[in-house]
């Protein structure tokens, strides 16, 4: 009868086993794919395909060097680019946001329910519908193609959502932190500084890394308001690796993975204090 | 009259459409230890809030050492607050949570690193603490937080202290022990201290002062001694004590007070008690007798004994009404036992039922 019920479950954790690994496999293969192409040379893979173990000799590096320098594709400038962007996209708003994050916590003034509502409604308003405006808009300011226009503009989006994101969190802390800081003295912009920021450097970096990645990743509003080829980031780049008669798989595998490493590093890197910041944010009050 | 040191004058505070606070007025003098009592939403807490400057009052000013302070920020008031739960900076060792008041005023006060380090070791040292400073408030035991605390509403040496319910998240065992401490901490330095808490024993023996609210009133102000033996109101008499009050609905007559399961004659010239009344007898000045053996006690039935240790609560039922009788002998009662009661009608006390206000006693009544 014992065994009878040990055999049961062993048969119920290996058939789990198999579905998970199933689904796992089903993710993972496209990145072994793009894993394989990239290092291997064009030819071996038109030929042979990429699904199979790679033979050890042919392995090369030569697509990633092909696409960061050679000046047709010039990926590390556009790498650079990236970096300037989405840096300053993520650092701007993040600051911004944590202080507006902070009055709606933990300040009174008039309207701070409609403010807020406003800032909701802002984070769900589509891109797109905005972007015929703002291109105008950038026009006339001239804005249009350059770094700080598109940093303005990223910033923007990410103070809504980070606003948002901040403020639940610094719901979180315990009101009476902030009031015994205000009845020993302190300042808003001390307790804000001294108080509440040390407390929510998992929820800084969460909302950090997620606008660094939002940002990095984005194409549409890049393909709009940068124009000039000194100032595309990697997105619009890697897109341009692809030849309009042929594809050179190898130089596209590799741009993808260059492009895709920086958020994947970040994420691997602030891995812990990602999921803080985020379970937080689930965490009932 | 001694001058107040701290004065309420005409506090109300409404939330929407709740009154909080109503019309609070109250003079605390300097170096007392005052306590504000009563159940919870009862209006203490925002008092203290108020005072601290955490809420702004819709009326009414509060004067700490003769200045009006109603319009001054929390933190220009020289008050200093404990908090119930603490508030211990949780990323702060216990000397920067410690030195924090200092800290950041460091530049208003004029203080060097090591003044603020003087000050805090010294502060630290008195509540015993001083071996702890390095650690996270997170590392320390929930009597030793209750202690950072204290050091940090101590180090500025303010002119009022301000506790909410401070205790109320200790162990009993350890409650008790801080209790006498902080009483004795707060003589020793004569500050004045504004105290809230819902625990009547905490009330009675921390305070110099008691304030009795209900519903966002002060009902009565008192020492310990004036609120339990003369209460103003029928809610003080039934919120302080252990059992509280017994509480009676008779009627006054010509010559008797009739009540629930007996009567009671008046002395012959009784003008002031007419009609409905409340009665208040003390559990302790009821005396359980045996027998009928004089005519003058009140024949009961017992409902149920809890023993309380060193003495006893006898509930028994007169008139369809459960009363209270404390006595610390040991009898052989039994629930469903006729017993008599003998009442120290010296110490009734009788209240108005409409407005629940003390009319006076029993037997002073009747002598206009």
């Amino acid at each position: 009868m014992k065994r009878n019920l040990i055999s049961k479950r062993a048969i119920r954790t290996l058939a789990l086993n198999v579905v998970v690994w199933l689904f796992a496999l089903a993710w993972i293969l496209p990145f072994i794919g793009l894993i394989t192409v990239s290092i291997l040379p064009y030819r071996e893979v038109i030929v042979k395909g990429w699904f199979r173990v790679p033979d050890l000799n042919s392995l090369t590096l030569n697509n990633y060097v092909e696409a960061l320098r050679n000046p047709l594709y010039d990926l590390a400038t556009s790498y650079r680019n990236s970096l300037i962007v989405a840096s300053l996209s993520s650092i701007i708003p993040v600051i911004a946001a944590a202080l507006a994050a902070y009055a709606f916590t933990n300040l009174d003034f008039r309207l701070k329910a409609l403010l807020f509502a406003t800032i909701l409604f802002i984070m769900m308003v589509p891109q797109q519908l905005t972007v015929v405006p703002l291109f105008l808009l950038y026009r006339n300011l001239g804005l249009y193609d350059t770094f700080q226009g598109i940093i303005l503009l990223h910033s923007a989006w990410g103070i809504a959502w980070v606003t948002f994101f901040l403020r639940n969190y610094f719901k979180f802390i315990p009101k009476s932190l902030v009031e015994a800081a205000r009845v020993d003295g302190a300042s808003e912009i001390t307790i804000f500084y001294r108080v509440i920021l040390p407390l929510s450097i998992p929820a800084l970096i969460a909302a950090l890394i997620m606008q660094f990645t939002w940002v990095w990743n984005d194409l549409f509003y890049a393909l709009v308001f940068l124009a000039s080829g000194d100032k595309q980031v990697i997105t619009q780049k890697v897109v341009m690796l692809k030849g309009e008669y042929h594809v050179d798989w190898g130089l596209l595998t590799a741009g993808s993975i260059i492009s895709m490493s920086t958020p994947l590093i970040l994420y691997m890197v602030f891995n812990k204090y990602f999921m803080r910041g985020v379970a937080a944010w689930g965490v009932k009050r | 009259m001694k001058s107040a040191f701290l004065r309420l004058d005409r506090i109300t505070k409404r939330f929407r459409n709740v009154v909080a606070v109503d019309n609070v007025s109250l003079d605390v003098g300097k170096g007392e230890f005052i306590v504000l009592l009563g159940p919870s939403g009862c209006g203490k807490t925002t008092t203290l809030r108020i005072i601290a400057g955490l809420e702004i009052p819709d009326e009414g000013r509060v004067y700490i050492d003769g200045i009006d302070v109603t319009d001054l920020e929390p933190g220009d008031r020289d008050v200093a607050m404990v908090f119930q739960d603490y508030a211990l900076y949780p990323h702060m060792s216990v000397f920067d949570n410690i030195a924090f008041p200092l800290v950041v005023r460091r530049s208003k006060l004029r203080l060097g690193k090591k003044d603020i380090e003087g000050k805090v070791l010294k502060v630290a040292r008195m509540l015993g603490i001083d071996g702890l400073l390095d650690r996270k408030p997170t590392q320390l035991s929930g009597g030793q937080q209750q202690r950072v605390a204290l050091a940090r509403a101590l180090v500025r040496e303010p002119k009022v202290w301000l506790m909410d319910e401070p205790l109320s998240n200790l162990d009993a065992l350890i409650r008790v022990q801080v209790r006498a401490e902080l009483k004795k901490l707060q003589k020793d330095l004569g500050i004045t201290t504004v105290y809230v808490t819902h625990d009547q024993i905490e009330a009675l023996t921390l305070a110099d002062r008691i304030a009795v609210m209900n519903k966002g009133r002060v009902l009565q102000v008192g020492s310990p001694k004036e609120v339990y033996e003369d209460p103003e109101h029928v809610f003080v008499a039934t919120f302080i004590g252990s059992p509280p009050m017994n509480i009676l609905e008779c009627e006054a007559t010509k010559e008797t007070l009739e009540c629930p399961g007996f009567s009671k004659p008046l002395p012959p010239d009784t003008v002031n008690l007419q009609g409905k009344l409340y009665i208040g007898i003390r559990p302790e000045h009821i005396e359980i007798v045996s027998g009928s053996i004089n005519e003058d006690v009140v024949r009961a039935k017992v409902y149920v004994v809890e023993p309380l240790g060193a003495e006893y609560i006898v509930n028994v039922m007169v008139g369809g009404e459960i009363v209270k009788v404390k006595t610390s002998k040991e009898l052989p009662l039994n629930p469903g036992d006729t017993t008599y009661l003998r009442i120290n009608w010296n110490k009734v006390t009788i209240f108005d039922p409409e407005t629940g206000r003390f009319i006076g006693k029993l037997l002073d009544v009747n002598t206009p």
